[in-house]
């Protein structure tokens, strides 16, 4: 019985210290506690910059708000992961997220927190000109542009000499001319893929050939148009002829690793990928960096046509505690200042959404890039933008049997479409 | 007054409740959810309205999905028939201890403790067209012809996927071997003094005695076959144009589209199968086990 008592009085007491303990803490401010879950880690080139800016701000706000970064670099399973968060109405505090047409519907809910009323003021200003439009619907901004893809084309000089191509082509003829150069000296003209997530190379060379035939605008009615508008299919048939004369034989079925790999082996002439990509082929294939040009896509009825999409936006989960929503949106403010988008443009090499002074980046590539970006005449969002991911997957499914003559342009096209 | 039946009633209901509730919770409740939602249109985070056997409807009007049903099958068929026929050969074998044995056990069983992830990206490098060993091999021995870009190719896709996975027998050689182990070995020496070779020892004792944990490996090979997913997504993503396709890969790319209605629908279409193709195997095979 002695025991009992004992037993009874010990959790008396433990009960009494945790209760207090616990309204000591609810008298005292609380500290406010912000999860970033972002593909922003570990190997990724702007993983060391953000966990840089992520330190300095908790250092500034000690006691009041702590982020704590969450994540993988594996972009597309943290996705998938985090589309899951959302379906199940709970997202994460601040997300990386990246943004589609389809992906829109998401601002008709209450998910997401709308920072339309917050840009309003100087806040804006911090982004480039007219870019906080590809992150509104509906009239509503509930993401921030972030992460900007331009995509240049990359060409390997060292190739082109010995191919004996004097300059980097301008028009599809002059293209043309290279790509026979290019393999009778024994390389692949172009880099391509039909695997992974997106075909993502193809699909870049798919949006430089509608962009370059259609005009900017040519995605403007995409759900009504892609079906019918003869530019589609067009932009197919160049991209079969490259499939079929001029790239690697494991392109179809190929991921990333194989496109890119053909180019960092400097077996390739021409590719396409963003300027994230410069680190790598530094460090990876120093000869092949030394000897790439940046160039515009070869006219077809569009001169300087540029590939641009919002890669990654910044997004929120909707609070309903107004001190959390104020902590959230001063952390993204944080983010999204020029000097901070500096820090994290110059250790990657990524193009941001956010204005900065670019002087004194040493990077020649990068310096190319942004030349070619202030010397476009039209920028279209790429493929991929304006459809849900089963599609995105279907282009690459398609453009297997079209890259394999196994089904005509019209019919990739019609493929692709059936989806709709 | 109760009676005593009545109160063991009582105490049955109340032993069983931790069970049913959690059976209920991790079970019935996902599993209606999933089929609750599959006749919705629910997708992104926005609103479900219930459209009846829409999806179902389109899933089947769609070439691409019939394939991965009919991959799946193909699949199914080919773990249960190809990776369990081979493992009980193993396991015969190996049950007669040839010299070596215990080595060649652990070399067949070894694959199963790796990656299976790892191993897709192995055989992925195996079949590249251009640097793949397998290639290599071909060109070297003069048979250059018979070269292929072995997972993007069609024609080649599935076949070559399948048999990445198909020689993977430890797992099941091991579960049979155990079973087969533990005949009485009276059996065999009866036989080989009536004058029985060993093909008719294998074929009149092993066999109908292995029937019960042969039709366990058959049923596991089936629902690994009919849920297939992880080699085909991280080898081929279901293509090239959609010829390795399975069920898992469609459903998967439902859910990347965040179409959570379209891919509680093949979820659902999965169970259904599934349960079917296993109860039918089952009922087929344990036929006249007990007179056996």
């Amino acid at each position: 019985m002695k025991k009992l008592a004992l037993v009874f009085a010990l959790v008396a007491l433990t009960m009494a210290m945790v209760f207090a303990g616990g309204s000591a803490e609810t008298a005292a401010e609380k500290e406010i506690e912000i999860k970033f879950v972002t593909w922003w880690v570990g190997a990724d080139t702007k993983a060391g910059a953000i966990q840089e800016l992520v330190d300095e701000f908790n250092a500034n706000h000690v006691g009041k708000i702590k982020v704590t970064i969450e994540g993988t670099a594996d972009a597309d399973g943290l996705a998938n992961s985090i589309s899951t968060q959302i379906a199940a109405g709970n997202p994460p505090d601040v997300f990386c997220w990246g943004p589609t047409v389809a992906g829109f519907e998401n601002y008709d809910g209450n998910l997401f927190m709308d920072f339309t009323e917050d840009l309003k003021g100087e806040w804006s200003e911090c982004f480039a000109d007219g870019i906080l439009d590809q992150a509104t619907y509906h009239g509503m901004t509930k993401s921030l542009p972030y992460d900007m893809a331009y995509t240049p084309i990359w060409y390997n000089t060292n190739i082109l000499k010995e191919a004996g191509v004097e300059k980097l082509p301008e028009t599809m003829d002059e293209f043309w001319d290279m790509c026979d150069k290019v393999k009778a000296a024994g390389y692949y003209p172009t880099a391509q893929m039909t695997g992974g997530n997106n075909a993502w190379t193809s699909m870049l060379w798919y949006t430089f050939l509608c962009g370059s035939i259609g005009g900017p605008a040519i995605f403007d009615n995409f759900e009504q148009e892609f079906p019918t508008n003869p530019v589609f299919v067009q932009a197919a048939e160049i991209l079969q002829r490259m499939y079929l004369e001029y790239t690697h034989n494991d392109a179809i079925g190929g991921d990333a690793g194989v496109a890119g790999g053909y180019y960092l082996a400097g077996k390739t002439a021409a590719f396409i990928n963003g300027p994230w990509y410069i680190g790598r082929v530094k460090n990876e294939a120093p000869e092949v960096f030394e000897a790439t040009e940046m160039g515009f896509f070869p006219t077809i009825n569009n001169e300087k046509i540029m590939v641009c999409s919002t890669l990654t936006n910044l997004a929120a989960a909707n609070q309903k505690d107004p001190a959390k929503r104020a902590a959230v949106i001063e952390f993204l403010k944080w983010l999204t200042t020029a000097e901070n988008a500096k820090k994290v443009a110059e250790s990657s090499g990524a193009v941001l959404a956010v204005k900065f002074d670019a002087s004194g980046n040493d990077n020649r590539l990068t310096a190319q890039v942004n030349d070619i970006i202030n010397g476009s005449k039209g920028f279209v969002n790429y493929w991929q933008f304006y459809v849900a991911a089963d599609m995105q997957l279907e282009f690459g499914q398609a453009l297997a049997a079209m890259g394999a003559g196994k089904i005509t342009p019209a019919e990739f096209v019609a493929q692709i479409s059936s989806l709709f | 007054m109760k009676t005593k039946k009545q109160s063991n009633v009582i105490w049955i209901l109340i032993f069983l409740a931790p069970a049913i509730a959690l059976f209920s919770l991790f079970f019935i409740y996902p599993i209606g959810m999933v089929v609750g939602t599959s006749l919705t249109d629910w997708r992104n985070s926005v609103g479900m309205n219930f459209i009846g056997l829409e999806n179902y409807i389109k899933f089947f009007q769609n070439a691409n999905f019939r394939t991965a049903l009919g991959n799946n099958i193909i699949w199914a068929l080919s773990l249960g028939i190809f990776q369990i026929g081979m493992a009980t050969a193993m396991a015969c074998i190996l049950a007669r201890r040839p010299k070596g044995w215990t080595v060649y056990r652990t070399v067949y069983f070894l694959p199963s403790v790796i990656s299976g992830a790892a191993l897709s990206m192995m055989w992925k490098a195996i079949y590249n067209a251009q640097h793949g060993v397998l290639n290599a091999f071909l060109n070297t021995i003069g048979l250059s012809d018979l070269a292929h870009n072995w997972l993007g190719e069609m024609e080649t896709a599935l076949p070559a996927v399948i048999i990445s996975q198909i020689f993977y027998i430890g797992y099941f050689m091991v579960i049979i071997l155990a079973s087969r182990v533990g005949i009485d070995d009276n059996y065999y020496e009866a036989a080989m003094i009536d004058g029985a070779n060993v093909w008719q020892q294998e074929r009149f004792i092993t066999l109908p005695l292995l029937k019960p944990i042969l039709i366990t490996t058959v049923t596991l090979a089936l629902a690994y076959g009919l849920r297939h997913f992880e080699a085909t997504y991280l080898m081929t993503t279901g293509g090239p144009n959609h010829a390795t396709e399975t069920m898992g890969t469609f459903l998967y790319t439902k859910l990347k589209a965040s179409k959570w209605a379209e891919a509680n629908a093949i979820g659902t279409i999965i169970i259904i199968t599934g349960g079917l193709a296993i109860s039918g195997i089952r009922s087929l095979l344990s036929r006249n086990m007990d007179v056996e």
